[in-house]
C-alpha cells in the first residue's frame, strides 16, 4: 500500500510544480524587434529612424501606382492616363476626363500625406524629451517643419479644404476633428518653413545625406508656396536667394543649370548641380508586389508606368529600354505639336509611333495611345535591378521635387513676368537648350514652363493657379469652380465632421 | 482508514495471489462470427472481470484457459457490438451483431469519451472503417459529404493541397478553420496534412458550442478530434493496403479553335473601328489546343501501407509506415506530391495503479505546385484557356511567325529537339507558353516533416479516480527550394539573370494537460466531474532563406549554393515567429439519471497572449441536457419508433486565431528612406497604428436543439437545429486618413449570425444474403451579417478581379462575402428598345448603349447608369446553402459495393476564367452564341474591343454561374477471397477492389470543376481542377 501513498504524492506534487509555473505574466509577451510609442525616440539613433520614416513619405512623388507625378500629369493638357485599358487606374483616368468622384478618388493621395504629417508631429512632440546633441536636435525639427510644410502644400494644393493638425491625435479626438481655411493652412506651412531655414545646412554630404532638406530646398519651397498665395514680392525676394544674383551662374549654395538639359534625364546622374529636392528611388529595396507602395518599396514606379507595353526593339534606332512598361501617360497630340520643334524634344517625348512605323520596334497599344511616351523617366534596360525583388518594381532614377529651372521661372512670374531680372531667369532657361531669348511676358513664361518641366506633375498646377485650367481642360471636361481640386475620398466624410469639396 | 485500506489490499494480494497460482483453470474453445456467419478476425475473447484474454484467428476460433470460477466471456470486435456471454460448456458459439444502432459506440468529446447514448451535444463522426475505403490523400476530404453541418471545399486539385473547412457556417470574417486536435495535441488547419488517413480510429466533430466549450478560446470554428489506432491485446496482426491507379481530367473546357478564334477577333476589332486581324481565317484550321498540351491523362497514384498491431495484456502497439505518390493532371512535371509517414502507438500498464500511453508520428512531403493556380495573372492553366489558338506550340519555322524577331532572343526556351516554344504574338501580359513556363519552373519543391506526438501518464489510486498528465508537442519543419533560370517567356514575362533560393522553417508547439476525472455511480445516479488545466505554448521558432543570384549555370539540375557569387549576388531573410500561448482551467460535469436524463456542463477559462491588457481572461460556459425517453416506463415498446433521445444545448465559444499584438501601439520598422546616392535603404521606425487595451477574443454563442431516434428497427434518424451569433468579430476598424496611422487599429466590431439544420439518416438492414447499409446526411445554413460597424454597414469584398475591382461585398442583412455587382436586364436588341428604355424624364437611362449591349437595371432610379455603387446590388451568395451526402454499402457473400456521392446547391460562382484587360483573350464557346444582330442572343453581349457599355468590363451577374452539383465521388467495388484458399499461408484476410473516384458530376457550371473553395468560396479564376481516378488495390492481413 505503502507504494500507491508515495505515487499519489508525487502525482500531487507534479500537479502543484506545473499549476504553479504559470502566472498572469505569463500570458503577457512583450514584442521582440520592435518598440512601444510611450518609450521609443529616447536617443538620437531612434530619433534618427523616426526622421527617415517622417521623410518616408516624399516617395510618393513617383512611388506606387498612385503617385503625384503620374496622377498630375494625367490631369494636364499635355498628358493622357493611358494605361492598359479604360479601367486600369480607376482614380487616374478618373482624373484625366475629370469624371472623378469621392469613391474614385484614390484615398492615398490624402492619406499617404496625412501619414507623413503624423511622423512629422510625433517627432517634433518627442524631439525635446531625445538625449543627443542640440545642434543635430534643431536640425531634426527644422526638418521635420520643413517635411510637415511640403506635405501640407500638396494637400492644399491637391484638396485645398484639409484638417491641420499639429500633434498627434488623441483616440477621444479623432472624429472631432475639423476642416481648416486654405489661409491657415498656408499660414502654417509658412511658419514651418520660415522656422526650419536658420537650423538647415547649407549643405550635406552627397555620398550619405543628399536627399535631406537644406536651406535651399526650403526656401526655394517657401518661394513657391508664396507664389501659390499670390503674395508676389515675398516669393520672388525668396526665390531670388535660391536663384542667385545672376541667373546661369552659380548660386550662393553652388546650384545651377546643368549645361546639358538631356543629362537631367539619366538615371545616375542623382543630386546634380540643378536639383533643390529630389524624391530618392533606389533598386537596393528589393521591391516586391507583395509591399508595392508600402513605406519599405523605394522603386520608381513612375518609370515602370511611363513606358510601352510589350516593346520589342528590332533596329539599331530603337533605343534599349525595358520591353514591360505599362504605356501611363502617353503624351496628348497637342503637346507633341507644340514641343516637336523644341530643342528639348529628344528628351521629353519618346516616339514609338515613328520607331514602329519605320520597323525599328514594335509594342501593345495601350489606352489613349498616341504612340508618344514620356522619356524623362522612361524605364531604361541598364537600370535593370541588380538584386532582388520584381524587375518593374526596383528602378532608381531620382525625380525632382523641385529645380532650378523651375525656381527660376517661378520668380519670372512672381516678379509680374516684367523687368530685365525676369527676362534674364527666362533668358537662362532657354539659353541652356540653345533657344534664343524672347521677350519676357506672362506668355512667354507659361510657355517655357510647360515645355522645360512637361511631364514632371507640374502642369495641371500651374493652370489652375493661372487661371487657365477651364479654358485649357475644357475638352477633357473639366468642369470651373469643381475640378480645381479634388474630391475628399469617401471615406474620408464617414462618421467624421468633414465636407465635401464643392460640387463634388 | 488506513489500517482498513491495508486490509483490503492484503486480502486483494492473497486473492491476486490465489487466482495466479492456484486456481484450477479449464480450457474453452469457439468461434466468433457475424450474423451471417462469416468469421470475425482478432475479436477480442476476455473472462470479464480479469485481464485473462486472447483473440480468435482467421477462422473466427479461440481457445482460452480460463479459471473454473469464470462466469461470463466479454467478445469485442471494432463495428460489432460488444457481448457478454455465460460460459457453458467448453465450446462457446458467438455470433455478433453489426454496431448498427451506434448506441453502445464510445464517442471521443474531449478530454475523454462517452457512450453515444449519453451524448447531450451535437457531435458527428467517422470511423475507421468508413475512411479504409476512401483513398483521399488529406483528411479533410475524409469529412466530405459523410458528416451533417460541415462544408468541405477542396482549394485546388493539386495533390496533397488542404481544402477549407466550414463547420455550421463562416463564424467569423478571419481565420475560420477549425481546431483540429489530433490525440490531445492541437495542430494547426493547415498541418493536419500530415497525418495518415489510414492511422485513425476516429474522426468526432464537436459542431455545437456545447459540446466544444471544453476548448474555449479556440473552439468557434468548431473542433475537429482525430484519434489514432491502438494496438489490442491478442494475436500480432500485419496488414497491408495498397493501390495504384492513374488520373486524368474530369472535363475540358470547350474553347474556340483557331478558325473560330480568328473569326470573333475580326469580328470584335471591326465593331470597334479597328482593321480586321486576320485575312485568311480558312488557313487557320483548329490551330493549338493548349489544354491537350498541358493536361496528363494518365497521372500515377498509387499508396502503400503497412501496419503492425497487437501486443499483450499490459503492453499494446500499432506501428504503420506509409508511402504515397499522386502526380497532378496539369503539367505533371511541376505538379506532384509524395508523403511518406510513419506511426507508433503503444499503452503500458505499469503497475496496477499506472498506465502510460504515447503516440508519436512522423511524415515527410514533399511537393512540387504549379506556381500559379485560381489566378488571372498567367500560371499554366490560365494561360493554357486565355492563349489564342492560332499561336503554336513549338515553332519549327521561325520565319513563317508575325513575331519573327522575338525568336532571335538567346533567353527564349525551346523543346528537347532545339525548337523554340511558340510565343503569341496576340495575347500578351502575364500569359505565356504553358510548356515553355513548365520548363522554367522544373525542380522547385515545397517540403515538410512534421513529427507530432504526445505521451501521458494516467493513474487510478481508487475506483472512479483517473489523474492524468499529459504532453504533447508537435515539431514541425517547412520550406521550400527552387530554382529560376534566365528566359524569355514573352516580350513582357522574362528573366534576366537566374537565381536558386530556399526558404526553411521551423516551429515547435508543445502543451502540458493535467486532469483529475471522477466518476461514481449511486442507485441510479451516474455522475462524472473532469477538473483540468492546461498549459499551450505554439509557433516557437522562426524562418530564414537565402536567394542566389547570378550563379554560372542554367540548368536546375546543376543549381547548388556551393557556387561563390559574392555578396553583391545574396540576398536573404530571417524571421522569428510570435509565440502564441494560452493558459486555461476548465472543468465538466456529466450527471445522468437511469440513463434517462442527462446533463452536461462546462467552464472553461482561457487566457491568451493576444488579448489586450483589460481582457486577458475569457469565461467559456456550456451547457446541455438529454431526454432519452424511450427508457421512460410510459413509452410502449414499438416497432416505430424504437429508440428516441432529445436534447438540447447553449454554450459560449472564442476566437483567438489572430494576429499577435493587434491590442499594443508599437514603433515598428520599414518605414524606409534612401539617403545619399549610393542607394543604400535606411530603416525608418513608426508608430504602426493606435492601441486598443480593450482587444479580446470573438464571441460565438450558439444553441442546438436535436434527436436521435431509431424507427422501423432499421432506420436511424438525427436531427438538429442550431442557431449561433459571433459578436465582435475582429477587424481593422477603417479611421479618417487624417489621423496619420499607416494601419488601422483592430477592434472587436462585427456580428454575424448563422443558423440551420442538419439531418443524419441510416438505412441498415439484411436482406437474404445481402447486407445493405445506406447513410444520407443533408445540411442548410443560412449566414447573416447582423453589424459591421457604427459608421457603415458594408465592407468591400474580399474578392476582386482585375479591373472590376472587389466582386464581393459584405454588409449588414447579406450573408458573408456575397457578390455585388451590376444587375442584366437582356440585351438591346434594335435602336428602338435603347429608346425606350428612358427615364422619368423621358431621356434614355443607356444613351451611348449599342444594340447587341446590355441593358443595365437602373436600381436607384435616377435614370442613369452610374459607375460608383448606386447601381450595383447583391447578385447571390457564394456559400453553399445546402450541402449533401451519401454512401450506400452492399455486401454479399465476399463481395462488396459501396457508392459514395456528395454535393452542394443554393450557390453562385463566379466563372473568371478568361483575362478581362487582354482583349486577344481566346473565349470559350458561348461566345459562338453571342449577339449579332437582332434576335440572335439575349445573353452574351456584342463582342467589340472597345466595349463602351462594359458589357465584359462590369461585375454583373454575367459573370455569375449556379454552383449547384452533385458529383459521384467514389465508387469502390471489392471482393474478398475465400479463407481456406490461404489458410495454409497464414493469410487470414485478402481482399482486392477497384476503386472510381469522382466518375462524374452532375453540375450547369461552365469551368472545370464547380467546387472552388479558398479564403473566398466561389471565385474561379482558372481552378486546378479534381482529377478522375482510376485505381486497383489488394488488402491483405497475416
Amino acid at each position: 500500500m505503502k507504494h500507491i501513498r508515495i505515487n499519489t504524492a508525487i502525482l500531487a506534487a507534479t500537479f502543484l510544480v506545473l499549476l504553479g509555473s504559470c502566472s498572469k505574466d505569463y500570458i503577457t509577451l512583450q514584442p521582440k524587434g520592435e518598440f512601444l510609442t510611450q518609450n521609443y525616440y529616447a536617443t538620437r539613433e531612434q530619433a534618427y529612424s523616426g526622421l527617415v520614416a517622417a521623410y518616408d513619405l516624399l516617395r510618393k512623388n513617383a512611388g506606387g501606382f498612385e503617385n503625384m507625378i503620374t496622377m498630375m500629369n494625367a490631369g494636364s493638357d499635355d498628358n493622357y492616363a493611358g494605361g492598359g485599358g479604360p479601367t486600369d487606374g480607376v482614380g487616374i483616368h478618373g482624373f484625366s476626363d475629370f469624371t472623378i468622384n469621392a469613391n474614385t478618388m484614390p484615398a492615398s493621395f490624402w492619406g499617404d500625406h496625412y501619414q507623413g504629417i503624423f511622423r512629422t508631429n510625433i517627432l517634433l512632440n518627442k524631439l525635446p524629451g531625445t538625449t543627443m546633441d542640440a545642434a543635430e536636435m534643431a536640425r531634426f525639427t527644422a526638418e521635420a517643419k520643413a517635411l510637415r510644410a511640403t506635405y501640407y502644400f500638396n494637400l492644399v494644393r491637391m484638396f485645398r479644404n484639409i484638417p491641420l493638425i499639429l500633434e498627434p491625435l488623441a483616440a477621444t479626438d479623432i472624429y472631432n476633428v475639423t476642416q481648416a481655411t486654405p489661409e491657415e493652412v498656408y499660414a502654417q506651412i509658412e511658419k514651418d518653413l520660415t522656422e526650419a531655414i536658420p537650423d538647415l545646412p547649407a549643405s550635406v554630404n552627397l555620398a550619405t545625406e543628399a536627399g535631406r532638406f537644406t536651406k535651399v530646398a526650403a526656401q526655394a519651397q517657401l518661394g513657391k508656396v508664396y507664389l501659390y498665395e499670390n503674395k508676389k514680392p515675398e516669393a520672388a525676394a525668396m526665390l531670388a536667394q535660391v536663384n542667385g544674383a545672376t541667373p546661369g551662374e552659380p548660386n550662393q549654395y553652388g546650384n545651377n543649370l546643368l549645361p546639358n538639359f538631356a543629362d537631367l534625364w539619366v538615371f545616375t546622374n542623382k543630386f546634380n548641380a540643378e536639383s533643390l529636392l529630389e524624391c530618392v528611388h533606389t533598386d537596393q529595396s528589393n521591391a516586391d508586389w507583395g509591399f508595392w507602395g508600402s513605406s519599405a518599396d523605394e522603386g520608381n514606379t513612375a518609370a515602370q508606368m511611363v513606358g510601352p507595353r510589350s516593346y520589342i526593339k528590332s533596329g539599331p534606332d530603337a533605343p534599349d529600354i525595358y520591353p514591360s512598361g505599362w504605356s501611363f501617360n502617353v503624351w496628348t497630340q497637342n503637346f507633341y505639336d507644340a514641343i516637336k520643334d523644341d530643342p528639348r524634344f529628344s528628351s521629353t517625348v519618346l516616339d514609338v509611333k515613328a520607331l514602329a512605323a519605320a520597323g525599328q520596334c514594335s509594342y501593345l497599344q495601350g489606352d489613349q495611345n498616341t504612340g508618344y511616351f514620356l522619356k524623362k523617366f522612361i524605364p531604361m534596360k541598364s537600370d535593370i535591378r541588380k538584386g532582388g525583388g520584381a524587375v518593374e518594381l526596383n528602378f532608381q532614377q531620382n525625380d525632382y521635387i523641385i529645380r532650378l529651372a523651375d525656381t527660376y521661372l517661378l520668380e519670372a512670374e512672381a516678379l509680374g513676368a516684367t523687368g530685365a531680372r525676369a527676362q534674364a531667369l527666362l533668358d537662362a532657361v532657354r539659353a541652356r537648350v540653345g533657344l534664343a531669348s524672347v521677350p519676357v511676358s506672362m506668355d512667354a513664361i507659361k510657355k517655357e514652363r510647360r515645355l522645360e518641366l512637361a511631364g514632371e506633375g507640374h502642369r495641371f498646377f500651374d493652370l489652375v493657379r493661372w487661371g487657365d485650367a477651364a479654358t485649357k481642360l475644357a475638352d477633357r471636361g473639366f468642369t470651373a469652380g469643381k475640378n480645381e481640386i479634388f474630391p475628399i475620398p469617401a471615406s474620408e466624410l464617414q462618421g467624421t465632421k468633414l465636407v465635401q469639396n464643392p460640387n463634388y | 482508514m488506513k489500517k482498513n485500506l491495508q486490509r483490503i489490499s492484503f486480502l486483494f494480494c492473497i486473492l491476486f495471489f490465489s487466482l495466479t497460482t492456484w486456481a484450477q483453470n479449464k480450457t474453452i474453445t469457439g468461434k466468433v462470427s457475424d450474423e451471417s456467419g462469416t468469421p470475425i478476425l482478432a475479436a477480442s475473447v476476455i473472462v470479464k472481470g480479469t485481464n485473462q484474454g486472447t483473440s480468435t484467428d482467421v477462422n473466427g476460433d479461440f481457445t482460452l484457459s480460463v479459471p473454473e470460477n469464470a462466469k461470463i466471456l466479454t467478445i469485442s470486435s471494432t463495428g460489432f457490438v460488444t457481448k457478454g456471454v455465460p460460459i457453458v460448456g467448453n465450446t462457446i458459439s458467438v455470433s455478433l451483431v453489426r454496431a448498427t444502432s451506434n448506441l453502445d459506440e464510445v464517442v471521443v468529446v474531449g478530454y475523454g469519451s462517452q457512450r453515444k447514448s449519453n451524448v447531450t451535444g451535437a457531435i458527428s463522426g467517422v470511423k475507421a472503417a468508413d475512411l479504409e475505403k476512401i483513398p483521399d490523400g488529406r483528411v479533410e476530404q475524409a469529412l466530405q459529404g459523410r458528416v451533417s453541418g460541415v462544408t468541405v471545399m477542396q482549394n485546388s486539385g493539386q495533390p496533397g493541397s488542404p481544402s477549407t473547412i466550414q463547420i455550421r457556417g463562416v463564424t467569423t470574417f478571419n481565420n475560420n478553420n477549425p481546431l483540429w486536435v489530433v490525440d490531445g495535441v492541437v495542430v494547426d488547419a493547415g498541418g493536419i496534412g500530415y497525418i495518415n488517413q489510414s492511422d485513425i480510429e476516429s474522426i468526432e466533430v464537436l459542431k455545437d458550442a456545447a459540446s466544444a466549450a471544453i476548448y474555449g478560446t479556440r473552439a468557434a470554428g468548431g473542433v475537429i478530434l482525430v484519434t489514432t489506432k491502438k494496438g489490442k491485446a491478442g494475436k500480432t496482426v500485419v496488414s497491408y493496403n495498397g493501390y495504384y491507379g492513374t488520373s486524368a481530367p474530369a472535363k475540358v473546357l470547350d474553347l474556340l479553335n483557331a478558325s473560330q478564334y480568328a473569326t470573333l477577333r475580326n469580328e470584335s476589332a471591326v465593331a470597334a473601328g479597328k482593321d480586321i486581324v486576320f485575312t485568311d481565317i480558312a488557313s487557320l484550321g483548329k490551330g493549338t489546343d493548349w489544354q491537350k498540351a498541358i493536361f496528363n491523362y494518365s497521372a500515377p497514384r498509387y499508396s502503400h501501407e503497412v501496419s503492425v498491431s497487437g501486443g499483450s495484456e499490459k503492453s499494446t502497439f500499432y506501428f504503420s509506415a506509409g508511402i504515397e505518390n499522386q502526380d497532378g493532371i496539369v503539367a505533371t512535371d511541376i505538379s506532384n506530391y509524395n508523403k511518406i509517414s510513419i506511426r507508433l502507438n503503444s499503452t503500458h500498464k505499469i503497475s496496477k495503479v499506472f498506465t502510460f500511453g504515447q503516440t508519436l508520428g512522423y511524415t515527410h512531403q514533399k511537393s512540387m505546385g504549379l506556381g500559379n493556380t485560381n489566378s488571372e495573372f498567367g500560371g499554366p492553366l490560365s494561360s493554357a484557356i486565355n492563349l489564342d489558338p492560332v499561336t503554336p506550340l513549338v515553332v519549327t519555322d521561325v520565319a513563317s511567325q508575325p513575331n519573327a524577331v522575338i525568336y532571335e532572343n538567346a533567353d527564349i526556351i525551346k523543346d528537347a529537339k532545339g525548337n523554340p516554344y511558340g510565343i503569341s504574338n496576340y495575347v500578351g501580359q502575364e500569359m505565356t507558353n504553358p510548356l515553355a513556363y513548365i520548363q522554367t519552373r522544373l525542380g522547385g519543391y515545397n517540403w515538410s516533416d512534421d513529427i507530432v506526438g504526445n505521451a501521458y501518464l494516467e493513474a487510478t489510486p481508487i475506483k472512479g479516480l483517473t489523474l492524468r498528465s499529459s504532453l504533447g508537442a508537435k515539431k514541425a519543419f517547412w520550406g521550400n527550394q527552387g530554382f529560376t533560370p534566365v528566359y524569355l517567356l514573352s516580350s513582357s514575362v522574362s528573366s534576366s539573370k537566374n537565381s536558386y533560393s530556399k526558404g526553411e522553417n521551423k516551429s515547435f508547439n508543445w502543451n502540458i494537460e493535467n486532469t483529475i476525472t471522477y466518476n461514481r455511480t449511486f442507485g441510479q445516479h451516474d455522475i462524472t466531474v473532469l477538473l483540468g488545466e492546461g498549459t499551450y505554448v505554439e509557433n516557437i521558432g522562426g524562418n530564414a532563406g537565402m536567394t542566389y543570384f547570378n550563379l554560372p549555370i542554367n540548368d536546375y539540375r546543376d543549381a547548388s549554393f556551393k557556387f561563390d557569387v559574392g555578396l553583391a549576388n545574396r540576398d536573404g531573410y530571417a524571421g522569428d515567429f510570435t509565440e502564441h500561448k494560452i493558459y486555461s482551467l476548465f472543468s465538466r460535469i456529466n450527471y445522468s439519471f437511469a440513463d434517462k436524463y442527462l446533463f452536461t456542463g462546462i467552464i472553461r477559462n482561457d487566457g491568451s497572449t493576444r488579448f489586450g491588457y483589460n481582457k486577458k481572461y475569457g469565461n467559456f460556459p456550456s451547457f446541455s441536457a438529454g431526454w432519452n425517453v424511450h427508457k421512460e416506463n410510459f413509452w410502449k415498446m414499438n416497432d416505430i419508433i424504437n429508440s428516441l433521445k432529445i436534447r438540447s444545448g447553449y454554450g459560449v465559444v472564442g476566437n483567438d486565431n489572430s494576429g499577435d499584438f493587434q491590442y499594443l501601439a508599437r514603433v515598428v520598422g520599414g518605414y524606409n528612406y534612401s539617403f545619399g546616392n549610393s542607394g543604400v535603404v535606411t530603416t525608418g521606425y513608426a508608430p504602426e497604428t493606435l492601441d486598443n487595451p480593450n482587444l479580446h477574443w470573438e464571441q460565438t454563442a450558439s444553441g442546438d436543439v436535436g434527436f436521435d431516434a431509431r424507427v422501423l428497427n432499421d432506420f436511424t434518424v438525427s436531427f438538429d437545429w442550431f442557431n449561433k451569433k459571433t459578436t465582435g468579430i475582429l477587424r481593422q476598424v477603417r479611421i479618417p486618413g487624417y489621423v496619420g496611422v499607416s494601419s488601422d487599429p483592430w477592434d472587436n466590431v462585427a456580428d454575424m449570425k448563422n443558423s440551420g439544420i442538419e439531418l443524419e439518416l441510416g438505412f441498415h438492414k439484411r436482406i437474404g444474403q445481402v447486407n445493405l447499409a445506406i447513410n444520407a446526411n443533408g445540411s442548410h445554413i443560412k449566414n447573416t451579417v447582423t453589424y459591421v460597424s457604427a459608421d457603415t454597414n458594408f465592407i468591400g469584398g474580399g474578392a476582386g478581379f482585375q479591373s472590376m475591382g472587389t466582386i464581393t461585398r459584405i454588409q449588414v442583412g447579406n450573408s458573408f462575402n456575397s457578390f455585388w455587382g451590376y444587375k442584366t436586364l437582356g440585351i438591346f436588341q434594335n435602336e428602338q428598345q435603347i429608346l425606350d428604355y428612358k427615364n422619368k424624364s423621358g431621356a434614355p437611362i443607356q444613351p451611348d448603349a449599342r444594340p447587341g449591349d446590355f441593358k443595365w437595371a437602373d436600381l436607384n432610379g435616377d435614370g442613369k447608369i452610374t459607375d460608383d455603387d448606386l447601381d450595383k446590388t447583391f447578385l447571390g451568395s457564394n456559400l453553399p446553402k445546402y450541402t449533401f451526402g451519401f454512401t450506400v454499402n452492399l455486401q454479399y457473400k465476399g463481395f462488396d459495393f459501396m457508392a459514395f456521392g456528395q454535393g452542394v446547391a443554393g450557390n453562385k460562382i463566379f466563372q473568371g476564367l478568361r483575362r478581362l484587360d487582354i482583349l486577344t483573350s481566346n473565349y470559350s464557346t458561348k461566345a459562338l452564341g453571342r449577339w449579332t444582330g437582332e434576335g440572335t442572343s439575349n445573353t452574351f453581349p456584342r463582342l467589340t474591343d472597345s466595349d463602351p457599355n462594359g458589357n465584359f468590363g462590369k461585375m454583373s451577374d454575367f459573370y455569375l454561374e449556379s454552383g449547384d452539383y452533385l458529383r459521384f465521388k467514389v465508387v469502390q467495388f471489392g471482393y474478398t477471397l475465400p479463407n481456406n484458399l490461404f489458410k495454409g499461408i497464414g493469410v487470414s484476410r485478402l481482399r482486392v477492389y477497384v476503386t472510381g473516384e469522382n466518375l462524374f458530376t452532375i453540375t450547369k457550371y461552365s469551368g472545370y470543376d464547380p467546387e472552388v473553395g479558398g479564403g473566398v468560396f466561389g471565385i474561379d479564376k482558372g481552378q486546378y481542377p479534381q482529377a478522375r481516378t482510376f485505381m486497383g488495390g489488394v488488402q491483405l492481413s497475416f
